[in-house]
């Protein structure tokens, strides 16, 4: 960039295509509409004054897979459900990103031995970014989990090969 | 009206199916296994009969149970030959209920839906039927209710095994 800085005039920024990218990507995320049990509750919470989801960008939660970046799957998962998770998974656009809220979404949580209908980990079902503990997991929880996925974003390159690791 | 006088009105009425009586009982100190049983009275009734016997309930002035407040089934025991079905009645008029028992047979576990009597009890006897595998004859809409409708068991049988997939999702 140093090569770049200052060779304009004035109110030109320069800066990297990929930056750019993951900065809008990350800056709006918007959620899904989408709650399955108590976790719910605290993902509205979230969303309300208090903890500000919006703060993030994140507080647009579209009522359409097919507007929605994020889907945070807040609850228990059972197998009725699970088919249609994945079909609302399917029609969602790329770049698409899925956070498991809570030990249910997580692993099964109390329903992992007992449980018949439950689907035991979301990720049996459609690809997890995000593991957020808790039963349910406090908003900050949801919050932290969110900037997890910020910072996984932002991590990502679009053009550029990532750096590798050793 | 207490327990005994329901049982006593319901015994004038002649009440079909009416087979007596399951009271609770303190522990006898004697047998250190006997636990006595803890809990409401029920009137035992006939299954065949059960629709008509709520028909009484609901249809005599003293009684006067107007309102279906729960109908459900137990599985005691994987040995036990008999599941329950168990009814719950209130009357809000009176101020009392009435907790009915019918012993279900589980080689055939089949009896006459209630339906007719209380409209309440379809989604009770729909949630009954998957659970238990228990048969309501004459039910207007037998589909399931809570589980999808290719499932295979009886979840809250006692004997019920877990399934190791579904669609393609492992459950172990």
């Amino acid at each position: 960039m140093a090569l770049l800085e200052n060779s304009f005039e004035e109110n030109v920024l320069t800066t990297k295509v990929d930056w750019l990218i993951n900065w809008a990507r990350l800056s709006s995320i918007w959620p899904m509409t989408f709650g399955l049990a108590c976790c719910a509750i605290e993902m509205m919470a979230v969303g309300a004054a208090h903890h500000d989801i919006d703060r993030f960008g994140a507080g647009a939660f579209r009522a359409t897979p097919r507007q929605a970046d994020l889907m945070i799957v807040a609850g228990t998962v059972n197998f009725k459900m699970a088919e249609r998770i994945k079909r609302l998974y399917d029609q969602m656009p790329s770049p698409k990103y899925v956070m498991a809220m809570g030990a249910c979404a997580t692993g099964g949580g109390p329903y992992y031995k007992y449980g018949y209908t439950v689907v035991k980990g979301v990720d049996r079902v459609v690809p997890v970014d995000v593991y957020i503990a808790g039963c349910p997991p406090r908003p900050e929880a949801l919050l932290e989990g969110l900037m997890k996925l910020q910072e996984k974003i932002r991590n990502s390159s679009v053009i550029r090969k990532p750096a590798r690791t050793a | 009206m207490d327990f005994q006088g329901i049982h006593d009105r319901l015994l004038a009425n002649g009440a079909p199916g009416l087979l007596g009586v399951d009271e609770p009982r303190q522990p006898d100190p004697e047998d250190k296994k006997d636990k006595g049983r803890f809990g409401d009275a029920f009137v035992l009734v006939d299954p065949a009969h059960l629709a008509g016997f709520l028909q009484v309930c609901r249809d005599d002035e003293a009684l006067n149970f107007e309102i279906l407040a729960d109908l459900t089934a137990t599985d005691p025991a994987v040995d036990d030959e008999n599941l329950w079905v168990n009814v719950a009645l209130l009357s809000v008029k009176h101020r009392h209920r009435l907790a009915i028992k019918s012993l279900l047979p589980k080689a055939a576990p089949s009896l006459p839906s209630t339906t007719p009597v209380y409209r309440a009890s379809q989604w009770h006897e729909r949630e009954c039927a998957e659970m238990f595998g228990i048969t309501f004859e004459g039910h207007p809409d037998p589909r399931n209710i809570l589980l999808p409708d290719d499932w295979l068991g009886h979840p809250l049988r006692k004997d019920y095994e877990f399934p190791k997939e579904y669609h393609g999702i492992s459950c172990e």
